[in-house]
């Protein structure tokens, strides 16, 4: 063991690097031309819940949301997100070609070196599906600008939120993972002590944890999504936790070779680009200061302390697009958590304070609006229909439903049906009389039509007239996907 | 009603009470003093946040049955429907626009009506393609002279 007094210089010295790092993001944070809002983080959208109780225009018809100017207004809002997570994404991208094309370490000894590059390629794998899911979202966004009926242009709107959510999210974990790269390459290049076979166990390891949500993120199922983007402050928790103890076991294991200063440079040649730098708790001995700093709205966005978290035009975006029902406010309250930092403390469950949740649009009735994909306790998830036969599936396609607007894509819950059914109370018919009923008048209206007009319709004359009828009925135009078989 | 309310509870029960509430011992006889207006319209002045359309339509349905005059409802529902899809009467030209306008109200039209009259429906709808009532018809009712010769009453 080297000297307390060496030890405690160590400490300062990285205690000195960590602020520096901390300052560095706070620059980063509020980087001219992004609108101050924080470029490599995802952020998220939508409520992946699909709310059959939901009102058709989504909460509080009066906030406008509904009608041309309120589609639009979340069209905006949709477009700057995607705009920033594709810029995070790109961030992502250049600091994972930069480890991948550096010149491989001495015997291999470096993150593309011949043993540890398939993490690499880890990387890689997930930039194809975060960028299919903004393709995804994208597409979908300007399928919405071309629908008529307004309603059913929200419907298809939501539609894109888990994939910009699990985009988002997905952009998140994997700044995070090249971080964990970006630190195992700065150890293995400059510090002998640490052997490639601990840094693929630890990579291995790290992997591991992310593994389930990162499947379920890629999966773009709305519910897999919602569930990983809450798991991630508690996720984001270990992580930080993990990185602190590979960094800690890297500065011993350099102390040990009595490299101390060299240690302290080589932490500093890991510019950090993934959340980690705001969770990091600070090296001993200084108090893990981010911990109990309580997050607070102000006129500029979230502050963290004096730090700002999200921008207020961040947190203006968000409430437009958790009012149109695009996003839900506990996935927002997670990414929140993230950028601030919040993520070690055990309450990782707990809520945001109230005023934070206020300017992120959260409302007696945006929470009514997120119940559920579950009909209660200890019940099954409501059966989803298809709003559009699946029986018919051909017909549909040949109508340009395919790919992003398949008929999966158009689903809905009927949860209080089902409740209902199971207690034998109520005079709930709509869930029963599906699919029959529902689905031999929509195919008679279609076909009608059709003869009517001497031609095929048109993809969006096809949703014009399943909107109507979705009216007739009473069925809130809330799309989730559903089975294709 | 737009939010699945409509289907809270016993809805036949409130959909009967709030017609009642009108001075209307059935919907037949609410419906019938509010000719050429659309469904939805009579769904909203009985319930704007719960009642849904198709119920009226049940109702509706089940009347006219009790009645033997489904023919008379069929041709009903016809200028409900024209009068929503077409508020200023039959288009003078087909365009992309006014075709699927009418291809949208004949579909939904038939779409409510008793599977039983899906064949006659679909000759009217052929019909009306064939023959193309005058520009601005628009039935105020079941009793139309058009829609009479179109769906002309059959039952005993």
């Amino acid at each position: 063991m080297s000297h307390p007094s060496d030890s405690r210089s160590a400490g300062s010295v990285v205690l000195l690097v960590v602020a520096l790092l901390t300052t560095g993001c706070a620059s980063v944070t509020q980087a001219p031309g992004r609108g101050g809002t924080l470029s490599y983080t995802p952020q998220q959208w939508r409520q992946a819940k699909p709310r059959a109780d939901t009102t058709l225009e989504g909460p509080g018809t009066t906030s406008g949301i509904v009608g041309e100017q309120g589609a639009e207004r979340t069209r905006q809002a949709l477009l700057e997100s995607i705009d920033e997570v594709n810029s995070s994404l790109e961030g992502v991208e250049s600091a994972l070609s930069k480890l991948a094309t550096r010149r491989i370490g001495f015997d291999g000894r470096s993150i593309n070196g011949e043993v540890l590059t398939r993490f690499l390629h880890h990387g890689s794998k997930q930039l194809t599906w975060i960028r299919g899911a903004l393709g995804s979202a994208t597409s979908l966004m300007d399928v919405a600008s071309e629908v008529e009926d307004s309603a059913m242009r929200l419907g298809v709107l939501r539609m894109t939120g888990p994939r910009l959510q699990s985009a988002m999210f997905g952009t998140l974990l994997l700044a995070t993972w090249v971080d964990f790269l970006q630190l195992s390459d700065a150890l293995l290049r400059e510090c002998f002590m640490c052997g490639v076979e601990k840094q693929y166990v630890d990579l291995h390891r790290v992997r591991g944890l992310m593994e389930t949500p990162l499947a379920g993120l890629a999966s773009q199922d709305p519910d897999r999504v919602e569930a990983a983007a809450l798991a991630m402050p508690e996720l984001m928790g270990e992580l930080t936790r993990e990185f602190n103890a590979l960094r800690s076991d890297g500065l011993s294991a350099m102390e040990l070779g009595g490299k101390v200063l060299v240690a302290a440079q080589v932490l500093e040649m890991v510019t950090l680009i993934s959340s980690l730098k705001m969770s990091l708790p600070r090296l001993p001995p200084a108090a893990p200061a981010t911990l109990g700093v309580g997050l607070a709205m102000s006129s500029g966005g979230v502050m963290a302390g004096s730090r700002i978290v999200v921008s207020a035009e961040w947190v203006e975006m968000m409430r437009r697009l958790v009012q149109a029902g695009v996003i839900s406010v506990p996935a927002i309250s997670a990414a929140v958590r993230i950028h601030g930092g919040q993520v070690m403390m055990a309450q990782g469950h707990q809520d945001l304070p109230k005023g934070v949740r206020e300017a992120l649009g959260d409302s007696p009735e945006v929470r009514g609006m997120r119940v559920t994909g579950r009909a209660g306790a200890g019940m099954s998830e409501p059966p989803r229909h298809h709003v559009l036969p699946k029986e018919h599936r051909e017909w549909f396609e040949q109508r340009g439903f395919k790919g992003d607007m398949d008929i999966d894509q158009f689903c809905v819950r009927l949860e209080q049906a089902h409740h209902e059914a199971i207690h034998g109370g109520g005079n709930w018919k709509l869930g029963r009389m599906w699919p029959d009923e529902w689905n031999r008048r929509i195919m008679r209206t279609l076909n009608d039509a059709e003869l009517a007009a001497g031609q095929k319709l048109t993809r969006n004359e096809v949703l014009s007239i399943v909107a109507e009828n979705m009216r007739l009925y009473d069925i809130p135009m809330k799309f989730t996907k559903g089975r294709s078989r | 009603m737009t939010d699945g309310r409509s289907w809270q509870g016993d809805w036949k029960a409130r959909l009967y009470e709030r017609v009642r509430e009108r001075g209307f011992d059935s919907l037949t006889a609410f419906a019938d003093a509010r000719p050429a207006v659309p469904l939805y319209a009579l769904a909203e002045e009985l319930g704007k946040d719960d009642v849904a359309g198709v119920q009226v339509l049940t109702g509706l349905r089940a009347e006219a049955e009790r009645r033997k005059q489904v023919t008379r409802l069929v041709r009903d529902l016809l200028a409900r429907e024209l009068a929503a899809g077409l508020p200023n009467g039959w288009p003078a030209v087909l365009d992309d626009v006014t075709r699927f306008q009418v291809a949208k109200a004949l579909g939904l039209w038939s779409g409510s009506t008793p599977e039983a009259y899906s064949e006659r429906t679909r000759r009217v709808i052929v019909a009306l393609r064939a023959n193309p009532p005058l520009a601005g018809w628009r039935p105020l009712g079941p009793d139309d002279e058009l829609l009479r010769k179109l769906l002309p009453d059959d039952e005993a």
